[in-house]
């Protein structure tokens, strides 16, 4: 163990973040698991995939501290497909 | 994790290994795209197959790829404060978590082609196949990467002041993570 980090605050925000994707992980196999179908339950499921996904662009990639175009990349790289497989989904249910 | 940087124009690790991970990443939005929008006009089949997947494999595997990249969150903190050995063996942890992931992954692909499934069984599978198995390729590249900057760190080529290397490599290795947690939900779960 490093000196400079004997008396650091624990637990990291790092592993604050892991542990909220293990959880958000946890909750998506457990709909899976269930057989739940549906529009809405998809596009959540969605959801929940986009939400780790920032999670790792912003507190693992650390594009949080960056300013400027590359800030976007991940935000814009989840929100395109994104969007696009929302709209297949919902012409594909029929509503 | 730069959260106690300042801001900066750029992404850690060379700027050239964002260009590839944009590349990357493009590639693997398309190809989304196009599962999603072929499933347009083949709901029913979709549904079908998809559950013959397993997706307790594919959340264990996912906790795998999530736990590694967060073992190279903690490399690149040991790092940071000149702890080479720390660095060294969250690298390795990570490199381990890869390989977890490999086994689960092989695993289901035996079971699927020892069923005599292959890429023309039907449109879902050869998705399914296709997807998975260019992604399986990067969690192989991303761990030799990885593996590089682990013996690098031994020889002692990174330090506090100059770590370019592991914020190369680490960048990497978050982007495999960030394609398989659109992936797992998308070929696994949505229905």
């Amino acid at each position: 163990m490093n000196p400079r980090s004997e008396h650091r605050p624990m637990p990291r925000p790092c592993t604050l973040v892991y542990l909220v994707m293990l959880l958000l992980t946890l909750l998506t196999w457990l709909i899976g698991k269930t057989g739940i179908t549906g529009l809405p339950v998809a596009l959540g499921v969605l959801l929940l995939a986009l939400l780790k996904g920032q999670l790792v662009g912003d507190w693992f990639m650390g594009l949080r501290g960056v300013r400027g175009l590359w800030r976007w990349a991940v935000i814009l790289w989840l929100a395109i497909p994104g969007a696009l497989i929302s709209v297949a989904f919902y012409l594909s249910s029929g509503a | 994790m730069n959260s106690r940087q300042p801001d900066r124009r750029y992404p850690p690790g060379d700027l050239a290994i964002w260009i590839f991970i944009l590349a990357e990443l493009s590639v693997f939005a398309i190809f989304f795209a196009a599962y999603a929008f072929t499933r347009m006009n083949n709901v029913e089949l979709f549904n079908e197959f998809q559950q013959s997947l397993d997706p307790t494999s594919a959340m264990l595997n996912t906790i795998a790829l999530i736990t590694s990249s967060y073992f190279v969150v903690r490399a690149l903190a040991a790092i940071r404060e000149d702890n080479r050995e720390g660095c060294e063996s969250w690298l390795w942890a990570a490199c381990a978590m890869g390989g977890v992931f490999l086994a689960i992954k092989s695993a289901e692909y035996a079971h699927h082609f020892g069923m005599g499934i292959n890429l023309s069984t039907n449109t879902f599978y050869m998705f399914y196949i296709s997807l998975t198995f260019f992604h399986f390729m990067h969690v192989i590249l991303g761990m030799v990467i990885l593996a590089a900057v682990a013996v690098k760190t031994r020889q002692g080529a990174y330090s506090a002041d100059e770590h370019t290397g592991v914020e190369t490599g680490g960048s990497y290795w978050h982007m495999v993570d960030l394609v398989w947690l659109i992936l797992f939900p998308l070929v696994y779960v949505m229905r």
